[in-house]
């Protein structure tokens, strides 16, 4: 079979592109192939781009004029929501301003069409610039499995041929669960519905509301009042002249406590605070993506098999522990070592488990599974109600009374706390999430 | 700043294949199951495109020319109802995001 490629890596995201720019680079003959008008055209995130991986991809990719991504983050903030106040933790550092970024914030639909140009290139400098494709409006109906093992993909009536696959069709992953590698039916117990709107301002407007430095961005994340007591939380990143505002919301808790999710963006954004900040803005896109806990109790059963390997959400690599929400990072730090293992595996040319177990073997030395392994407790955590709700409550309730100066003798601080404490939990309550907090974070 | 409306948001999206007249629906749904054993209907309310509707009689409706593939009724139906997939490029519906 002269049409044969090394590889088919199936869904232009982050991952998929990832590991196509990594295959490229090694030589490889593949296809990727997005059933979108063009990669990241069905795409969404958040998003934040966390860590300095994409420098790996591309190379000083900040010097570009216009390269895909939007603004770096160098302030960010984490805050606690009552109904009429917030209360944040925040940190702004020069530090963050060095390159590469630690953080950049993107537009999936932008981001990864970027992104593909730079796989384009990278093919078009391979020895097989005539023979590897990055192919869109196609949707892959089934892997094709002989003997279960993959040999290729079906759209159609068309059949494509490889010696191995990469499945990288993000978090409705259908054909993961078609190769048998998650189950047919994913309960909605470690899922969340994500809902975003983009709202768009005058450049200055925004640099100036938001006191953004040239490219510099800004991220916000909200516990609390925002999510109208469904777990979950909220998110504000600055892009250029626009930017994302959204929720993430436990699907179980808006099934359980019948909300529709676009009213509870509508709440959200009626907080004063949210309220100031988007003042004057024009919403121009809604949309939507559904997304995993980071409860490693909804990952596939396994990352491999016989001439199979799954990378980002497909494989449910997504986690929030509190610091950040993480998915791009680690789908693309999955993509580049799916690849990697595919060119050893084409070296020895074996493409079965015995070696491609060795993705599994990379990714569980990387930062991803470690993370993921070492933080289910701070996802768990993050998801009690005392987290949600509690504290936030608390936290408000103590800042309204430590800031208000009312011309009359003022409680000592501890005075304050305690009674904060009281109205809204308990010392022991708090001693235990402490206790619990110490040990998960 | 004016909150917005369910349809305005929507009125935002950029869907495919929308000089078609007739396209060929990513999402089939079993409504029998919804308006027999189901015990919650939640894709009425957790759908954050409004795909499914209740009626005045308490009965679900379906329609995919709003959907924005975003997956929620497929992990949040419990009950076999809900057959998801994504639309087909050519005579599908679905989405290509502006800003995603």
């Amino acid at each position: 079979m002269e049409d044969k490629f090394d590889c088919i890596v199936i869904g232009g995201g982050v991952a998929g592109l990832a590991a196509a720019m990594t295959l490229a680079r090694n030589n490889m003959k593949f296809l990727l192939i997005e059933k979108g008008e063009f990669p990241g055209s069905k795409n969404v995130s958040g998003g934040v781009l966390w860590g300095s991986d994409l420098n790996k991809l591309v190379p000083n990719y900040w010097e570009e004029e216009d390269g895909g991504w939007d603004r770096f983050i160098n302030h960010r903030r984490l805050t606690f929501m009552d109904e009429q106040s917030s209360f944040s933790l925040d940190f702004k550092s020069s530090h963050f301003n060095e390159k590469p970024y630690t953080g950049v914030v993107v537009l999936r639909s932008k981001f990864d069409n970027w992104l593909a140009g730079k796989v384009q290139e990278a093919i078009d400098a391979s020895d097989f610039a005539m023979d590897s494709f990055i192919a869109t409006d196609i949707k892959v109906d089934e892997v094709i499995l002989e003997n279960d093992k993959a040999v290729g993909i079906k759209t159609g009536e068309d059949e494509f041929y490889a010696d191995s696959v990469i499945i990288a069709e993000g978090v409705n992953n259908l054909l993961t669960r078609q190769v048998g590698l998650q189950d047919k039916y994913v309960p909605a117990d470690h899922m969340l519905t994500g809902i975003k709107e983009i709202i768009r301002f005058d450049q200055k407007v925004l640099e100036d509301r938001f006191q953004l430095n040239g490219l510099s961005g800004m991220s916000n994340e909200f516990v609390g009042w925002a999510t109208n007591g469904i777990e979950g939380g909220g998110f504000l990143y600055t892009n250029r002249d626009t930017i994302s505002l959204g929720l993430v919301l436990g699907l179980k808790d808006l099934r359980e406590k019948k909300q529709k999710p676009y009213d509870v963006l509508n709440h959200f954004k009626q907080h004063p605070t949210i309220a100031d900040a988007i003042k004057g803005g024009e919403v121009v896109e809604y949309s939507a993506h559904v997304v995993s806990s980071g409860d490693s109790r909804v990952m596939p059963k396994e990352l491999y098999k016989d001439g199979i390997l799954l990378v980002g959400e497909a494989a449910n690599l997504l986690m929030n522990a509190g610091k950040a929400i993480q998915g791009m990072d680690y789908a693309m730090r999955s993509g580049i070592l799916a690849a990697e293992t595919i060119v050893e595996a084409k070296a020895k040319n074996d493409y079965t488990s015995a070696i491609l177990k060795e993705y599994r073997k990379k990714m569980d030395d990387s930062y991803v599974m470690k993370d993921i392994k070492g933080f289910q407790d701070a996802v768990h955590l993050l998801h009690t109600d005392v987290m949600q709700n509690k504290v936030p409550n608390l936290v408000c309730d103590f800042g309204r009374q430590f800031f208000s100066i009312k011309n009359e003798p003022t409680p000592k601080s501890e005075k304050m706390l305690l009674g904060a404490v009281k109205r809204h939990s308990s010392l022991w309550e708090l001693a235990k999430l402490g206790f619990k907090a110490r040990k998960s974070l | 700043m004016k909150l917005l409306s369910l349809p305005e948001r929507l009125g935002l999206v950029s869907y495919r294949n929308q000089a078609k007249s007739e396209i060929k629906p990513h999402i089939i749904v079993d409504t029998d199951i919804c308006n027999s054993t189901c015990p919650h209907k939640c894709t009425t309310w957790v759908c954050p495109a409004n795909c499914y509707t209740m009626d005045e009689a308490g009965k679900v409706h379906f329609q995919v020319e709003d959907c924005i593939e975003c997956g929620t009724c497929m992990y949040a139906c419990d009950q076999g109802a809900v057959d998801w997939n994504f639309p087909d490029p050519e005579i599908g519906r679905g989405v290509t995001w502006n800003f995603g």
